[in-house]
């Protein structure tokens, strides 16, 4: 009985990594394009990169469905000849929080000169310092991105690496807000309570509606259940299931660093 | 994403953040007079364009320039032409304690501890809310910008505040929250915080924020809302104190005629 209810959970969590896989294929694609198109050149300039990140970007943010409502290339400092500071991120002009609907993109204004009092390095932040240490794709958040959208957001980001240098990183935002209207479906007639947290335990959503997106799940043993998916993200490999001393199944979503917890 | 620039300095960030209700010109020179005034934008500093100010602050570009003149006029600005033109911030000691001292006097009582119970219920909630969901790297990065804080300086207490205080709000996972952190501290940040002029009121509030560090570390929200609170309090009952202290040194028409303004 157990294990079938295990079973069931593990199919749960595969779905739940479906639903943000062809996020992350989409990502991956940028990366290899990026690779592709960075490689050759002797010199690249964020003036001429801008505009191929603009209309890579563009299609995806205007799709109708999209999951995502940021995304972009951020160079690592000095690799760009002209700008030795960048980010060319755009985001989608539609805003739910503000009951704003889609129209068009426009570009995240961030301060790019080293010398301005407002200047930040961006390669101490999380969803810069992670993918840089391990090499491939992180997960940051959920958290309140305050000053471009005011919303409850994740951020993607994977590195884009030429003859072993990370030269920089594409990455998207999606609204928690969206994730948890596309994960509700996947999530409902389990027959357990079952709630999608990331891998510091904070929760994104759950089938019991009184646990609060962004609140931490506080589980008997669940911190040293997802110390694992930490490190496994690292590597882009998949954790085993554990099981917490009161039952409940720990079951990680594929190689998405979020967790099932099933109890 | 946007949390590259965000947190690189809050109190900065705020300053430039759209303004709410109708885009007076008189609003965007308030904004820029009291972050002026109370040190968040430093001597010195170059100010954003006119047409990056009227799109940062949401105002049209005419009411940025318009902005800009009056603080020309006021002494808080002075413009460079050519390539490397620009408004630039002038900080004078002098000048900065007569605008904020106005501002004071402009309030009633009853106005400035209404803001500070408005702000009290923002911020403490916030508080409340972050002692339960803060996690360990949360944690740090309120102890990092505790530990990075300028006490030294009125300005630098002020940034410190600032920063701790979005951090909180932001760490409540709350979208609303932190809007309204932000909102109210671009709206009355700088006459709040004036204490901070004080290097007994620095030393203070630092206390008050190791105390909000310990109650969340903890995950105690009612202390972390009590210190929070506490501190806020703290504040507003110096500031009425220095409201006090001016009109007593006014002659009485004066402070009778300016305490009614609204």
């Amino acid at each position: 009985m157990t294990q079938a209810l295990a079973t069931g959970a593990a199919a749960i969590a595969r779905r739940i990594a479906d639903v943000i896989d062809p996020v992350f294929a989409l990502i991956d694609g940028w990366q290899q394009r990026m690779e592709a198109r960075l490689a050759p050149e002797p010199e690249p300039r964020a003036a001429d990169l801008d505009p191929a990140v603009a209309a890579t970007v563009a299609a995806e943010l205007d799709r109708p469905g999209t999951l995502i409502t940021g995304a972009g290339f951020v160079a690592a400092p000095g690799y760009l000849a002209d700008a030795p500071w960048h980010l060319a991120w755009w985001l989608s002009d539609g805003n739910p929080f503000r009951g704003v609907p889609a129209r068009g993109i426009r570009r995240l204004d961030a301060v790019s000169d080293p010398d301005a009092e407002s200047f930040r390095d961006y390669t101490t932040l999380e969803w810069w310092r992670v993918p840089e240490r391990t090499g491939s794709r992180h997960l940051t958040g959920p958290y309140v991105d305050y000053l471009c959208t005011d919303d409850y957001t994740v951020t993607v980001t994977t590195p884009v690496t030429i003859d072993g240098d990370m030269v920089g990183l594409v990455g998207a935002d999606m609204y928690v807000a969206r994730l948890e209207q596309v994960l509700e479906p996947v999530l409902r007639d389990a027959g357990r309570t079952l709630t999608v947290v990331n891998a510091s335990g904070r929760i994104v959503t759950s089938t019991d509606p009184h646990r609060a997106t962004g609140a931490l799940l506080r589980l008997d043993g669940l911190p040293d259940a997802l110390a694992p998916l930490r490190e496994a993200e690292a590597e882009g490999r998949v954790t085993a299931a554990v099981r917490l001393p009161d039952g409940a199944d720990v079951v990680p979503c594929g190689d998405t660093s979020l967790a099932l917890v099933a109890e | 994403m946007p949390h590259a620039t965000a947190r690189a300095d809050a109190a900065r960030a705020v300053v430039f953040s759209p303004l709410e209700g109708a885009g007076r010109a008189e609003l965007v020179e308030q904004r820029l007079t009291d972050a002026i005034a109370s040190g968040v934008l430093r001597d010195g500093e170059r100010l954003p364009s006119e047409a990056d100010l009227a799109k940062f602050l949401g105002v049209a570009p005419v009411t940025a320039r318009e902005a800009l003149v009056a603080l020309r006029h006021k002494g808080l600005v002075r413009t460079r032409r050519g390539r490397d033109g620009g408004s630039f911030v002038t900080y004078d000691d002098d000048l900065s304690l007569r605008l904020t001292e106005e501002r004071v006097r402009a309030l009633s009582r009853i106005e400035l501890r209404d803001l500070s119970l408005h702000y009290a219920a923002i911020a403490g909630m916030a508080a409340e809310v972050a002692a339960d969901r803060a996690s360990d790297d949360d944690l740090q990065s309120l102890v990092e910008i505790d530990a990075r804080a300028d006490l030294a300086t009125p300005g630098g207490a002020r940034r410190a505040v600032g920063r701790f205080q979005l951090e909180v709000a932001a760490i409540s996972q709350s979208p609303r929250l932190v809007h309204e952190e932000l909102r109210l501290q671009a709206e009355t940040g700088a006459l709040l915080w004036m204490c901070l002029r004080e290097q007994e009121y620095r030393d203070r509030t630092r206390e008050h924020r190791l105390d909000v560090i310990a109650a969340i570390r903890a995950a105690d929200a009612a202390s972390a809302r009590r210190a929070t609170t506490t501190c806020i309090g703290t504040a507003v009952e110096w500031l009425i104190d220095e409201k006090v202290r001016l009109e007593a040194a006014l002659p009485p028409s004066i402070a009778h005629e300016e305490g009614s303004a609204p």
